[in-house]
Formats: structure tokens, sequence, C-alpha cells
């Protein structure tokens, strides 16, 4: 019999209540897809989102403007092939990886089929598919190239390229904000998956280092540090968010120094991180308990300073451990961005609203809302994709337990 | 004794120490170590040998007499604290290896962040430790894939690699399976016979006869008796190391 038979056969059959179970299951989850996929394809009316499908990306954003847009978009889309690449053509000293492992076939190759279907579903602008495809193109290319040339790279220059990203993050603020020669564009015109993400990444990378410290204070011997913290804390996860939201519209502005929080956007975005920061912290704090005792002592002991075992011995580990609970609290974050709707801004779900108010458009909710559902998942599997990928990269234990003793 | 006092390494006078919880853990310890000596200090589990031996190095505080490293007195400075610990190794009864480096680069991280010598340079001389050790193979493993003696050899190499001039032994044998004692204790044999002082914490007898200079005994906090290995073992003076000896022998 045909192996994959003989395993399924095993998994799904292998007694009479087992199988009536599983034939049950099947029917049942055949029948969801079934009726949900007639519909999507036959009753539905996704003109609602075909000629909304600007709207959804970036809001009110100027339309001679876009092009600043496309351009940080293939930016990334360039960082994100050649960090992949690299990221296989430097396997970890004691493993050797496939430069092109089946997953990132498959990845990729899954990704190429978006980037030519999706845009021809939504009825783009001709020019406007060809440029996906040229993303998806630029994104294979320079995965191929740093996967390919990456190994010649010297380790100094390795060491350096992460720093690729927050340089990125500086630049496309640049570029969605304007100044430097380029046409200011105010945040009251960003909207859509646009603000989503600035919304979101903003309060990720910023909760982060925010997050650690408050974790550190709580955990420091000076009681005043400690206690900050603990305050701080229970503070913010005593609250509910849409409350802190309200609360930061009207106080922020006295809180934060003139220019952090110029306006409602950036209000709201810090909201979200020091909201965020409180969680985070929690999660950090369960890595820092699951570092024995003994890996700080030894670190003092060959004499780190303080601050040397913090960030070469304790930290490493300590995030690695908190690594699942925190990307969960991004995830959450992401998702926390649609209360931002409810002050007033147009993000996804602000977006949505507006569409379903539009007269020309009522009565396609559930287009609207499926359309949703699945941007989030999109972007929530990305983060949890990224997350187990890491995982797996810097965990030297699960490694052992798959090496052969010497 | 041959050493004179101008070589003493360790000076320990009077040391005191409470827990938080009012335990009195050390109620006036006095001890003093030559240079390039080997000190075994056995005792019961609760007599405070693992305690006082990590006041050396500042892992603990005590409250009162004085410690001496080198002739540099311990106290509250925590820069001196740091230079302190840079001339004092320890290794640990849990091995304490870095999980998240690799073997390599648990030897190579102090002296290149805390000596600041440039990273080849401090990779060779890792490189000829994990020889000396045996276990040169496995430089690039991490510590989880290495057993429990390689590990604690592993430890060994990564002390020594910080060249301090005394190395402290908290009980290096005890969470070993009983055939990776010996791979271990022939590492610290050889380097017994090298001019480095040691301190160790253990409960290996034929090792503290073959190898020590001194035997202390300690209990209940104190140090209850000192001498070679030949008297301790064979002749002590008192009745507290009789029955000690009674009991593991």
């Amino acid at each position: 019999m045909n192996p994959l038979l003989r395993r399924l056969r095993a998994d799904l059959f292998a007694t009479p209540a087992d199988g009536a179970l599983s034939l049950g299951l099947i029917a049942l989850f055949s029948a969801a897809a079934l009726g949900l996929v007639q519909w999507a394809s036959q009753k539905a009316q996704w003109a609602v989102i075909q000629a909304n499908s600007t709207l959804f990306a970036v809001g009110r954003y100027p339309e001679a403007q876009q092009w600043r847009l496309w351009l940080l978009t293939a930016l990334l889309t360039a960082a994100t092939g050649l960090s992949w690449g690299l990221l296989r053509s430097h396997p970890r000293a004691d493993r050797d990886g496939q430069l092109w492992p089946r997953n990132d076939r498959l990845v990729l190759g899954l990704l190429a089929a978006v980037a030519v279907w999706l845009p021809w579903a939504l009825r783009l602008a001709p020019a406007l598919q060809s440029r996906w495809w040229l993303l998806a193109a630029l994104l294979a290319a320079t995965r191929w190239l740093a996967g390919r040339f990456g190994s010649h790279l010297s380790r100094p220059m390795l060491r350096l390229f992460p720093l690729v990203w927050p340089l990125l993050y500086l630049i496309g603020m640049v570029l969605i904000s304007g100044g430097l020669g380029l046409m200011p564009v105010s945040p009251s015109q960003w909207g859509g998956l646009l603000l989503t993400l600035l919304s979101a990444s903003f309060a990720i990378l910023l909760c982060f280092p925010l997050g650690v410290l408050l974790a550190l204070g709580r955990r420091s011997d000076l009681p005043l540090l400690r206690w900050t913290a603990v305050i701080y804390i229970e503070f913010i996860r005593g609250a509910p968010l849409i409350t802190l939201l309200f609360l930061g519209q009207n106080i922020l502005g006295f809180l934060l120094p003139g220019g952090l929080a110029p306006d409602r956007i950036w209000r709201a975005a810090w909201v979200l991180t020091f909201f965020a920061a409180a969680y985070l912290a929690e999660a950090v704090r369960s890595g820092l308990a699951a570092v024995p005792k003994g890996q700080a002592e030894a670190a003092r002991s060959l004499g780190l300073s303080y601050p040397q075992t913090l960030l070469r011995v304790v930290l490493p580990q300590a995030l690695r451990v908190a690594l699942p609970a925190m990307v969960g609290q991004f995830i959450s974050l992401l998702q926390d961005t649609t209360l931002l709707s409810l002050i007033g801004l147009l993000e996804l779900l602000g977006v949505a609203r507006t569409v379903m108010a539009n007269p020309e458009f009522l009565g396609h909710n559930r287009e609207v809302y499926l359309t949703l559902a699945l941007l989030f998942w999109t972007c929530c599997a990305a983060l949890g994709l990224g997350s187990r990928a890491l995982e797996k990269r810097l965990d030297p234990q699960t490694l052992s337990r798959s090496a052969t003793r010497p | 004794m041959t050493a004179s006092s101008s070589n003493l390494m360790i000076e320990a006078r009077g040391v005191e120490k409470w827990y938080p919880n009012g335990y009195h853990a050390l109620r006036g310890v006095d001890l003093s170590v030559h240079r390039g000596e080997v000190v075994v200090v056995m005792g019961p589990s609760g007599s405070g040998k693992s305690t006082f031996i990590r006041t050396f190095n500042a892992l603990e505080d005590f409250q009162k007499g004085t410690i001496r490293i080198d002739g540099n007195s311990l106290g509250n400075d925590l820069r001196q604290i740091d230079a302190i610990r840079r001339e004092v190794g320890m290794v640990f009864q849990q091995f304490n290896l870095f999980p998240h480096l690799t073997v390599l680069d648990n030897l190579v991280l102090a002296p290149t962040l805390v000596r600041g010598r440039p990273r080849a340079q401090v990779q060779a001389q890792a490189l000829s430790l994990l020889d000396r050790v045996g276990i040169k193979e496995q430089a690039q493993k991490f510590p989880g894939q290495l057993s429990g003696g390689q590990q604690q050899r592993v430890a060994i190499a990564r002390a020594l690699c910080m060249e301090p001039r005394i190395l402290l032994f908290d009980e290096p044998t005890s969470s070993l399976d009983p055939e990776m004692v010996r791979e271990v204790l022939d590492v610290m044999r050889q380097l017994a016979h090298e001019d480095i002082t040691m301190v160790v914490v253990t409960h290996e007898v034929k090792f503290a006869e073959q190898v020590a200079d001194r035997v202390v005994l300690m209990a209940e906090g104190s140090v209850v008796e000192e001498a070679p290995p030949a008297q301790f073992f064979k002749n002590p003076n008192h009745e507290r190391t009789k029955r000690f000896l009674d009991q593991i022998l």
C-alpha cells in the first residue's frame, strides 16, 4: 500500500470509533468549506472590495504621492529577501542547513501566485498589477542573490546587516510622512492597512525595550525602581485599552514633550506602546525567572560587569524563553489597533465602517468583514511563522535532543 | 609551609555572615592560602564551606571580618570587586556553562569582553585549553550536547581562559555520574601541579590525599581542623573531624 495511505489509515481509521469520528469531522469541515467557497465564488459581490481596494490599503493617502509607498514596499521586500537569503546561507555553526529547503520554495511559489492572482482578482489597473509581479520577482531575486553570494560577506558586514531594518524604519517614516524635500502628507490622510501596520509596528518596536526595562525594574534590588515598575504595570493592566486610548487623546498632549505626540494618531500609537509594554514586561519577567541564578553568578565570577552579564548572558536566554509569550503579545497588539477606529481613526476597521456606510455598497458587510479577517489573519500568521523560525534558530536545547551524543 | 607571608593569596580573618533570614552561616572563619597552594575544604552539608569560598569572589557578602585577595581587601567598592573577580576563577557544581553559546564562545566571551583582548588571539588560547582538557573536537558544539563530565571540563577551561591567579572549585564533581568524576579530577590534578592557587570544596577523599597541601574541616560555620592530608585523614586532632571521617570513609 502507498505509505501516505497507510499513514492516513493509522492516523484516522485505527479503530471503528476513530473512523466514525474522523468521517463525521471530515463531513462537517467539508460542508463548511464548500458552503464558504460557494458563497465566496457565486453569491458574494466583491465589487465593494474591488472598488475600494486603495482605500483599504492606504486610506486617503494622496494619489500623486503614492509612489512613495510603492518605493517603501519595494525596499521592505528587498530587505526581506536579503535577510531571508542570508539566514539560509549562514546556518548555525553546529548544523549544515540547506540553501533552498522545501518550505522556502513552497512559500516563495505561494507568494508569487498570490502576487499574480490577487491584483487580477481585485481588477487593479494593469500598471498596478505588473508592480505586484515586479515585487514578487524582487523578493525572489534578492533571496537568490543573498543565498548565492551571502557566504562571501565578511563577519563585521554580516553583524551590521540587521541594522538595515531600523534604518529602513526611519526611511519609511520619512517616505510616509514627507519632509527632507518630500511633500508632507499629514497623518490624518493615512489610513487602512498602512495605518494599522504603522501604528502596530511603532508600538511593537518601542514597547519591546520599554517592556524589558520594566521587567528589569520589577526585579531590581532598588525599592524605588521596583515600586515604580510595579505600580506602572499594575495600573496599565488594570485598565481597559479603550479607556486608556480615550484618556490618551486628552492628556498625552501634556505628558509627552511637545513634538512627540503632535496629533491623534501619534497619541494613539503611544498609548498602544505604553499599554503593550506593561504586558510585555510580564512576559520578559517570566523569561528572566527561567534563567538559573548560576548563569549570572558564572558571568560575574568571570569578571563581567552587571550590564555585560545582562546583555550577553541573561537577556539572550530570558528573551528566548519569553519569545512565544512576547509574540503572542505582539499579535494581540496588532489586533488591538482595531480599537483606534473607536476614537475616529481610519485604520482597517475604520475604513471598513466608512465603506459599509456608503449607500453605494449597502448590505455587503459579509464581504468586507471576511476581507478584514483574512488581512489580519495573514499579518498574524506571518508574525507567528517568523517567531517560530526564530525560536528554532535560537534554541540549542532542541538541537541537542536531535543531535547524536558524542 | 614553605611560603612566606608576602605570598599570601587569600587571607580571611574572623569572617562572619548572617543570611537575611537571620541564619548565622559563618561564625568567625580564619583561613590563609599561599601562592600555588592547593587547599581542600571538607565538611558536612550546611557547614558553610560553599558559602565561605563564595565570599572570596564576592558572590556572597559578609558582615564582619576581613578578606584579602592577593593583598586587596574585599569591600563594597564594586570596581574593586570586578577587579578581584578577574583574578579569581570559579568552577561550580552545576557547571553553569552558557547554553546559548558554543563551547568555544563560552571560553572566548570573558577575555574579549573583560580584558579587551583580540578575538583571534583568545580563540587560539581557548582551543589549546580545550585541547588540554581533552575536548578540542567539541569546540563548535553547544553545552547541551556534551556529557556532564565534558561540560565540567569546559567550565574549568573557561575559568582558565581568564588566566586567574586563584581558582575556586565548589563541589565540582558532586552532580556528575560516577564514571565521569575521574575525568574531571584528572584535569584538576594536572592543574594542581602548576603554580595556580586552588581552593577546592569536595568530598573526594582520594583527591584530597593525593593533591592537597592542606585539608580544612568546616562544621557549623567555623573551621574545626586544618592539617596536611596525611595527618588529617590518619590522625586528626579533633573529635569532630573523627566523627566526620567516620561518616564518609
